[in-house]
């Protein structure tokens, strides 16, 4: 899938990829890349995706739209080109960097009560369980041994092997899969075993930094994360 | 109306005063403080008494529950505990007066206020996801938030029924039908990796945002802090701006 990393004065401000044919741009917020600030047009610009090639189209725009410095009407775009609107540069990548999902654009969230009530209570408990154990704590997701284990020490084993901290199942895990670490600001998740996988909340990774909430997966094991918050 | 929005101090006088010096050049009619000035850094009663000063709107962030004794610190990490218990040590009968006399939730035409999240702002909550940000969002009793706690400048905006949007805090200008919950960063402890103290201003006639980052005399804070034998994480930070 396509990506485009969104800059505002040479600070990265957003990541955009998409499955879309059409993106639009602009600095009205029913835009699909949403630029808010003066020398944007509402309906300013548009990059069209089709097998082959992403064209960007100016949309008579006040101010112009630029493809690597150059004022441009129509233009395909190569690997890395910069489009430039107002304050903002777009990279364009053909290809997303792999493990990094695009939910962003094409994801929906609707609010109602009961997700206000679940995010309240997931809350409390969390707190709750934080403080009876005074620290840390990896609450059993699917296929654990435990409902929740505290992370007393700076180093936490998972694999399939007994002596590891954490037992977690899947066939193809090595005896030591992964391992949580203590780390400046936190903890961090260490993929050790070749052929069985880590994940941190789905994505496949060899290392993480693991924040409140995140899910940990080995092998077929997931666990959540809660930490203690200062 | 010309607001300069400052969060989450954290008892760092240098990069306090060095953003005051910045406010003073940009023609604010009012600076609103979202709370946390203290906990962490070495000099909590300079920067009430300063935000005393400065700020017309002063919000309640946790650390100053914390030192009030209105929220216990059992749950905190060892040097966060540590440091809130320094700086209960440290703090005077008058900088608790005015620490307990800042507010949880303010609002203004058109602008609301608070430390940490709209949703429950007693809780604490860490405004630092879509889900969590769109609940907040849909407490809000004005259009536009603005809030700390997180030490991430960042820009939270629902539109109608479209997803929630998350940016990294940069200026803009705000869309007259979109909800924006604007996170203004850290003065006093960043951690976007960019040491430098964070504010925002918001100019409600010209219908602008504006991030600013000041940059401070980070080792004069540091070697405070280590003559006070603060930890060494809370130190190191600093410099890293993490």
């Amino acid at each position: 899938m396509p990506e485009i990393i969104v800059k505002y004065e040479d600070k990265v401000i957003e990541r955009i990829v998409t499955e879309k044919k059409r993106l639009s741009i602009g600095r009205t917020n029913d835009n699909d890349i949403v630029l808010e600030n003066r020398g944007v047009s509402r309906k300013h610009a548009v990059i069209e995706f089709n097998d082959k090639a992403a064209v960007v189209i100016d949309n008579e725009s006040l101010n112009g739209t630029f493809v690597n410095n150059r004022k441009v009407t129509e233009e395909i775009l190569r690997d890395e080109d910069i489009i430039t609107i107002g304050k903002y540069s777009l990279i364009y990548h053909t290809q997303a960097a792999p493990g990094q999902g695009g939910t962003e654009m094409d994801g929906t969230m609707v609010l109602n009560t009961k997700k206000h009530r679940q995010l309240v209570q997931n809350d409390r408990m969390e707190r709750e369980i934080v403080a009876k154990y005074d620290g840390s704590v990896l609450l059993g997701e699917e296929n654990a041994d435990f409902s929740e284990f505290k992370i007393d020490r700076d180093i936490i084993t998972f694999g399939k092997a007994k002596f590891v901290n954490v037992v977690c199942r899947g066939f193809w895990l090595s005896g030591i899969q992964a391992k949580l670490v203590k780390e400046e600001g936190g903890y961090a998740i260490h993929n050790m075993g070749k052929k069985g996988k880590t994940l941190v909340n789905g994505e496949v990774v060899d290392y993480r930094l693991v924040r409140n909430g995140d899910l940990i997966t080995v092998g077929k094991s997931t666990f959540k994360m809660v930490e203690r918050k200062d | 109306m010309r607001y300069a929005v400052i969060s989450d101090i954290h008892a760092n006088l240098e990069a306090l005063t060095a953003v005051l010096k910045d406010i003073e050049k940009q023609s604010v009619d009012q600076v609103v403080c979202l709370g946390d000035v203290i906990g962490y850094g070495v000099d909590p009663i300079p920067c009430v008494d300063l935000v005393e000063k400065h700020c017309s709107i002063k919000l309640k962030g946790n650390h100053e529950a914390a030192a009030l004794g209105e929220v216990s610190t059992d749950h905190y990490n060892p040097a966060a505990r540590h440091s809130a218990e320094w700086t209960r040590a440290h703090l005077n009968d008058s900088a608790r007066n005015i620490i307990s006399a800042y507010v949880m939730e303010h609002e203004e035409p058109g602008v609301y206020f608070v430390h940490a999240s709209p949703l429950e702002p007693t809780t604490w909550r860490y405004v630092l996801n879509v889900d969590e940000a769109g609940a907040g969002i849909a407490c809000m009793p004005q259009r536009i938030g603005f809030n700390g706690h997180t030490h991430l400048p960042m820009i939270f905006s629902s539109y109608k029924k479209n997803p929630i949007r998350q940016t990294i805090g940069h200026s803009f200008c705000p869309d007259p039908e979109t909800r924006y919950l604007v996170n203004v960063g850290a003065v006093g402890q960043p951690r976007d990796n960019d040491p430098r103290a964070s504010y925002a201003i918001f100019d409600t006639v010209e219908e602008e945002i504006t991030f600013k980052r000041i940059e401070y005399d980070i080792k004069t804070t540091q070697d405070k802090m280590i003559q006070a034998e603060l930890p060494e994480l809370l130190i190191a930070r600093l410099s890293a701006g993490r």
